[in-house]
């Protein structure tokens, strides 16, 4: 028997390997500088490409106080390709599946189009909403990758929100970068507007 | 028959403690949260359904007698165990939905007495600008929200204590926090995160030296002490049925027989009506049934009263040195490397509920982690963050017993927490 109830099936189910690595030196978490609120609109956001329209969104889990700002950077199309999630960034604290979570999703979103990010998605909170019993799509280790490790997470009801804050986040920042670009007079536009 | 061979028999019976948990026997230590049932509370609640249900004082059939002479009874048996009766038939218990509900009665009461309703006699609860509120950084939210709700209403200034190093209320500074604008204080007993029992006296005194009245949060120690709210001198208390031992959906409200009298009601309806015109105002009834509109938790309230009396024949005096155990032996959290204990690290006026933070590890990971072992403890801001902004952490562990945890428990809880820094590679 291994040290401190590591023989029992459940937390090792829960707590894989992968997980306890991501939550002790997370992917893509950075020191994000407070925004002001005119950068709510996105506008005063830094961004590395000059084709990409950048946003935020904060996510916050009253019940245990995890919170998280997700940042993306959206290409916005103009090369005629799809628009594409250029740059995943986070800055926040909390429990190692939070933390953990939002590492894998950095890894498996970041530079994919918004569409595959967005089914990545989907397919993790079905498998969230799985009661640990798993999606049976064959290749949902192919379209998740190490996010399957988070099956074991959705037998505890209190720790799905843990593991779907960056992804909540992740979405909601997108679709404001997306709203943005849709809100746009031109291509260079700066307004204040959404 | 030694005590420690009597409190096993006491835990005996408490049927849902004899299972294990992901392959461990169930160690229970989250009663602050919600306390577990004995049989004899568990059996009243279904007995009342299968032989006595009826509605409480009306109609006029045997049944009706029987289960308002049963419900009556409950309310005796409440107020002996926390000494709250002028005489027999003259108890100063109201039935409520919960601790919640009897501290939003309150704060609702005032409010109406604020508005000019009760009259006269209600003008000593009543609020107006510059008056003022006290409450204190360890309240539960429920203390801490009817009654900011309340000052928002009325125009009053919302003043609080302040907590020492341990997370004690600093009753030292009763004479300066409490000034003679003070209308209410409304202060828990026992901190539901520090387990620190509070100095009342101070408080008591300087409140009732500017006129003050004084509302105790008594949630977390009528489980754990005796308790006898004359000699307290409060003028208000609220606490659960659920967490000494009865049904969830009841609460109790004491209030000091002639403030009762004086204190408008707060919710309307049936049952709590004397006389009703289209054309006058009501004439209500006398407390406790002015408070006790609609029709009431009758089966829960009857098992509330079982609960009271069965504490009362295991003796809290005993229950109190059963805990103290306990107490020893969970501050031995404090000894193991990276804890630390929000709260008092000494077992002197303190219960026997302990809320850590393990250095560098979530309180959720640490309930599971714990929880992993059979160990069930409460994780979170247990509906108190200014305590725990207080000590500059948002959530933390707490580990709370009752009368059927062992120092046992207790060990093992401590020797659990011990592999979490492991477990989760902090250094």
């Amino acid at each position: 028997m291994a040290l401190y109830g590591m023989s029992d099936e459940d937390l090792e189910q829960m707590y894989q390997e992968v997980i306890l690595d991501a939550a002790r030196d997370p992917h893509g978490k950075v020191t994000l500088e407070e925004q002001d609120t005119e950068a709510e609109t996105g506008v005063t956001l830094s961004h590395t490409h000059e084709y990409c329209i950048p946003a935020r969104s904060h996510q916050f889990n009253p019940t245990c106080g995890d919170e998280v700002t997700v940042h993306v950077e959206v290409s916005d199309g103009s090369d005629g390709g799809p628009q594409r999630i250029e740059r995943l960034v986070w800055d926040g604290q909390g429990c190692s599946i939070s933390q953990a979570s939002l590492s894998v999703m950095v890894d498996l979103v970041e530079h994919k189009t918004v569409d595959e990010a967005m089914s990545m998605a989907s397919d993790f909170h079905r498998l969230m909403d799985s009661r640990g019993k798993g999606v049976p799509d064959a290749n949902l280790d192919d379209t998740l990758g190490d996010a399957v490790v988070f099956q074991g997470v959705s037998r505890y009801p209190m720790r799905i929100k843990c593991a779907l804050l960056g992804w909540e986040g992740m979405k909601a920042s997108v679709a404001q970068a997306l709203s943005h670009m849709d809100s746009r007079p031109t291509m260079a536009m700066q307004t204040k507007e959404r | 028959m030694t005590d420690m061979e009597d409190f096993s028999a006491i835990r005996q019976q408490f049927p849902i403690l004899d299972q294990r948990i992901h392959g461990h026997p169930l160690v229970y230590l989250d009663s602050a949260a919600t306390a577990q049932k004995p049989e004899a509370v568990i059996d009243a609640e279904s007995d009342f359904y299968r032989t006595i249900n009826a509605g409480v004082h009306r109609g006029a059939h045997e049944l009706a007698a029987r289960s308002t002479v049963a419900f009556e009874e409950a309310r005796a048996k409440v107020a002996r165990l926390v000494h709250a009766s002028e005489a027999e038939g003259e108890e100063e218990i109201v039935f409520t939905a919960g601790a919640t509900a009897s501290l939003n009665l309150l704060a609702t009461s005032f409010g109406n007495a604020s508005m000019g309703r009760g009259g006269a006699a209600a003008r000593r609860f009543a609020l107006q600008p510059g008056d003022e509120i006290v409450v204190s950084k360890a309240e539960h939210h429920s203390v801490l929200l009817p009654f900011q709700e309340l000052a928002a209403r009325t125009g009053a200034t919302l003043r609080w204590f302040d907590l020492d190093d341990e997370g004690r209320i600093r009753s030292d500074t009763a004479d300066t926090v409490i000034t003679e604008h003070c209308k209410i204080v409304a202060i828990t007993h026992v901190g539901n995160t520090t387990g620190a029992i509070t100095d009342l006296a101070p408080i008591v005194s300087r409140a009732h030296e500017v006129g003050a009245i004084v509302v105790l949060d008594a949630c977390q120690s009528v489980p754990h002490m005796r308790i006898d709210f004359h000699a307290l001198d409060v003028d208000f208390a609220a606490w659960s049925s659920h967490k000494m031992y009865g049904p969830t959906g009841v609460g109790f409200l004491y209030g000091k027989r002639a403030l009762l009298e004086a204190l408008p009601p707060a919710s309307f309806g049936g049952s709590m009506v004397e006389l009703a015109f289209m054309d006058k105002p009501a004439q209500y009834m006398e407390p406790p049934a002015r408070f006790e509109a609609g029709t009431q938790p009758v089966a829960q309230i009857v098992a509330a009263g079982v609960a009271a009396d069965w504490m009362m024949g295991i003796g809290m005096d005993r229950v109190e040195r059963h805990e103290a155990t306990i107490t020893e032996e969970l501050l031995k959290l404090g000894e193991v490397e990276g804890v630390r204990i929000l709260g008092p690290r000494s077992a002197e006026r303190r219960i026997a509920t302990v809320a850590f933070e393990v250095e560098g590890v979530h309180p959720h990971d640490v309930g599971q982690f714990i929880d992993a072992q059979g160990i069930a403890i409460r994780v979170g801001h247990h509906c108190a963050q200014p305590v725990h902004r207080h000590f500059g952490v948002f959530a933390s562990n707490r580990a709370s017993s009752a009368v059927y945890n062992t120092p046992e428990e207790a060990r093992r809880l401590v020797e659990a927490v011990g592999g979490v820094r492991d477990f989760f590679r902090v250094k």
